[in-house]
């Protein structure tokens, strides 16, 4: 579905994204890992065409998105939860789900998908005509999701979705993530908490200084030695051969 | 060179010195990351100060613009206390409307001694005559010229060196960035009161200055676009040495009104260009980088 | 007593003229978070290119209206381009940090316009070197009985289509699809993009309207003073931050209570301490209201709950 080849991404002279290729399938939760400053912000938001890349390509559903307005990347169906949710803080809840809906001119649709929304994360139902500014960080969190979804995406990209949240929340998060996998919704994540990702990922790339350096199933990721240790703080049992 | 030329030149360079320090005292609150519209007012406040001291007291010219600066500082410091820590915008607004109001309150203000030749002092918005301090020492414009730019050398001199000393950085990274420059220990307010205090005295300075050269001073001349200019030459000029917003009064004063390039146009290319350098070169054209490679370049100079 | 209600009364009415002008300047400040100096200067080229038609060929009134109106858009496209376009894509806004102190950006951002004022206001009087210049009158100068009050019908006219005029856009703004991806522009930029929204055409659609918006006023204030002087854009520029400010920069509602508080606080001073009292306080009252404070805690929330 998603098909990144050899992208790069400056800030000035600094190179963060040094050739990144990778692919996500669709239907599936494709989970980016890595340290901080590994980029992976820096991809999402190329993805998303916040960021310019200075090559590379970003294939979705066989179109080119590099070079394409924020506005275009969203109409295609890709639709991103950026890290700091970056929700609207003048502006209440509904408003904000609005916002989402913003290239949709189907008004009913949109009604009934607020309604929808406000099932699925009946908190913010609560809060419906707050300032999103005033909301704690969880239900930023559920309203920059609910927010992007509003524009029906075929791929949801999300940049540390669990970030700065509690245990609690962050389980709340999670399952969210699993609902909308079985919904048929495709997810591409980016987390730092590998043990939540691993229980609801396919499929697994692994991102240091600007390169991918790792791809596999969740199992192979179990099975590797450096990743055990460095991601996810576990010593593999001593075996007779080491 | 015939004579009236000269003459003419005299005036000039006295007016754009004068200017200078006008200049000069947006810079320095530039420099601490505060733009200020309210300079003119101490301009203002300091020709009337001086004047009254000479003009009504008969001090000697130095003792006036000795007080003139002290009075300066005073109510730079003053309008600073409550308005510093608001944000860069509102304090803008603040000096504006602070200068408007002192403009308003010396086109009210009345005071006037008797001397031989009529009542001498600030007569409201008939402004302010007769300050002939100069005329009745017999001072030529060419030995004020000398006296100012004696005293604007002096004042960059004690700029420039301070640019070195740990005050100097202190001011600088309080206008670069001044969160970060209060996790290094820095009173960001002190080091803004204090800049303000200064920049006061040096407005004020360039105004007593002003007032003597033309012995005549009235409020309407001390309105917003007047420290609109002063910023503008501080910002066209350069951030990065005191030496900045002379080029900028230099290219305004000197080479666009002298001139009479582009005449009846001159606000239109000196604001179209400070408009494109605020877009390309937001430090101006001395700005920190360029400084700091010409003293580099100098230095290797020298040693080579 | 029925001297007071007459003062009232013409404050009220002098400052819906103060609401309208500072009402494209409120918008401005709503949409890009910086202050447009060159508000005034642009309303009154437009103004000077609308008396310059009149004079040189008798235009009529409608005319005149539409060339400052026209005009005002065209200037504040300009002005825009050159002093407000230049917002780089900042990534640190992306990742949400929040803009860390003062720096450098905002004494840019403050002061790119200024530079444009000085062009615009000497384009003006280059056009019209005159100080008075004749502007088409639509005054009425019979006054209307109310009672034991006083009121110019004309002036009158005026303020109620300032308040029709800023109720009626709060409304739309908070109700159309526009009006959002307005505010949501203006609120995150960023978050803006991410919805798709037209960030960059939004921002300089909107801010050609609010100037579109100053030709209008000036044209109204002007139409009912029958000339026009240099003196206009600074007049323009300072009556309208102050009410705009008054009522907080980018509160549309804000700036017509600002523009009545600003009348009546002058029409009081007035009477109480003459021409130059009624200036005072309008700038007395500025400067309270900024270093006020309630200001300060008001402004720290904001500071926080809107962050880049």
């Amino acid at each position: 579905m998603l098909e990144i080849q050899e992208l790069a991404t400056a800030y000035g002279k600094i190179e963060a994204l040094k050739g990144v290729s990778l692919s996500a399938k669709a239907g599936q939760v494709t989970c980016l890992l890595g340290p901080n400053g590994a980029g992976k912000s820096t991809l999402m938001l190329t993805l998303a065409g916040i960021l310019k890349p200075q090559r590379g390509s970003v294939k979705f559903e066989g179109e080119e998105l590099v070079g394409r307005a924020p506005a275009q990347i969203v109409a295609r169906g890709l639709a991103l939860v950026p890290e700091n949710r970056l929700v609207f803080p003048a502006l209440t809840v509904r408003e904000n789900l609005m916002a989402g809906a913003y290239k949709r001119r189907d008004m009913a649709g949109i009604r009934s998908d607020i309604d929808a929304m406000f099932v699925r994360f009946p908190r913010l139902k609560e809060r419906i005509e707050q300032l999103a500014g005033t909301l704690s960080g969880g239900e930023q969190q559920m309203l920059a999701v609910a927010r992007a979804l509003m524009s029906r995406p075929r791929l949801l990209l999300m940049d540390e979705p669990s970030v700065g949240l509690a245990p609690m929340v962050v389980a709340e998060i999670f399952s969210i993530i699993r609902q909308l996998h079985q919904e048929g919704v495709s997810l591409f994540i980016v987390e730092q908490n590998a043990h939540m990702a691993l229980k609801v990922a396919q499929h697994f790339y692994l991102m240091e200084q600007g390169r991918v350096s790792f791809s596999g199933s969740p199992g192979q990721m179990a099975d590797d030695d450096l990743i055990q240790r460095a991601y996810l703080g576990q010593q593999r049992p001593q075996t007779v051969e080491s | 060179m015939n004579d009236a030329m000269v003459q003419h030149l005299i005036g000039l360079s006295s007016d754009m010195a004068i200017m200078s320090l006008l200049a000069l005292s947006a810079y320095l609150l530039l420099l601490v990351g505060r733009v200020s519209f309210g300079q003119q007012a101490f301009f203002g406040l300091g020709a009337y100060a001086s004047g009254i001291l000479s003009a009504m007291f008969h001090a000697p010219l130095l003792l006036a613009l000795g007080f003139g600066m002290m009075f300066g500082a005073l109510c730079s410091w003053l309008l600073a206390m409550p308005t510093m820590t608001l944000s860069g915008l509102h304090y803008a607004v603040a000096t504006l409307a602070f200068g408007e109001m002192a403009r308003i309150v010396l086109s009210g203000w009345q005071w006037q001694v008797s001397s031989p030749d009529g009542p001498v002092g600030p007569a409201g918005i008939e402004g302010f005559r007769d300050i002939r301090w100069l005329l009745e020492h017999d001072i030529t414009p060419a030995h004020f010229l000398g006296l100012t730019l004696a005293i604007l050398a002096l004042v960059l001199v004690v700029l420039m060196r301070t640019e070195r000393t740990r005050l100097g950085v202190a001011l600088r990274m309080t206008g670069q960035d001044d969160t970060l420059a209060a996790t290094q220990g820095i009173d960001v307010s002190q080091v803004r009161l204090f800049a303000a205090a200064v920049a006061g005295a040096l407005a004020a300075l360039g105004g007593g200055l002003y007032a003597h050269r033309t012995t005549y001073i009235e409020p309407a001349l001390f309105d917003p676009m007047l420290g609109v200019h002063a910023v503008g030459y501080a910002l066209l000029g350069g951030l990065g040495t005191a030496l900045g917003p002379l080029v900028g009064v230099m290219f305004d004063l000197g080479l666009l009104d002298a001139t009479h390039l582009f005449s009846g146009w001159r606000m239109v290319v000196f604001g179209g260009l400070l408009a494109l350098f605020l877009r390309w070169r937001p430090r101006g054209l001395l700005d920190e980088q360029l400084v700091h490679w010409l003293s580099q370049t100098l230095k290797w100079k020298v040693r080579a | 007593m029925t001297d007071l209600l007459q003062l009232v009364v013409d404050g009220l009415i002098d400052g819906g003229a103060y609401a309208l002008i500072g009402l494209g300047l409120s918008l401005t400040f709503g949409s890009l978070r910086r202050l447009n100096l060159a508000y005034g200067a642009t309303a009154m080229l437009a103004a000077y290119l609308g008396a310059w038609l009149y004079a040189t060929q008798q235009a009529p009134a409608w005319l005149v209206a539409v060339t400052v109106i026209v005009a005002a858009t065209l200037i504040g496209w300009y002005v825009e381009r050159l002093c407000f376009a230049c917002t780089t894509q900042d990534a640190t806004q992306a990742r949400g940090a929040p803009v860390a102190g003062a720096d450098g950006r905002e004494v840019v951002a403050l002061a790119s316009s200024f530079a444009i004022w000085m062009q615009l206001e000497q384009l003006a009087v280059n056009l019209l070197p005159r100080h008075l210049n004749a502007f088409p009158s639509l005054a009425v100068s019979q006054d209307w009985q109310l009672g034991e009050l006083m009121v110019r019908p004309d002036r009158m006219g005026l303020a109620v289509m300032a308040a029709a005029l800023t109720l009626g856009l709060a409304a739309w703004l908070e109700r159309s699809r526009i009006g959002l991806s307005w505010r949501a522009s203006a609120d995150h930029r960023i978050a803006a993009h991410l919805v798709g929204m037209p960030v960059e055409r939004l921002q300089t659609v909107g801010f050609a309207a609010a100037c579109a918006l100053s030709g209008l006023a000036a044209f109204s204030i002007l139409s009912l003073d029958g000339q026009v002087t240099p003196m206009f854009g600074m007049w323009a520029l300072l009556k309208g931050l102050v009410a705009a400010m008054l009522g907080g920069l980018g509160s549309v509602r804000g700036v017509l209570w600002g523009g009545l508080l600003l009348g009546l606080v002058e029409s009081l001073a007035q009477a109480s301490f003459g021409a130059q009292g009624r200036e005072f306080a309008s700038y007395a009252l500025l400067f309270v209201v900024l270093v006020a404070p309630w200001r300060r805690s008001r402004e720290r929330f904001l500071a926080t709950a809107v962050p880049g």
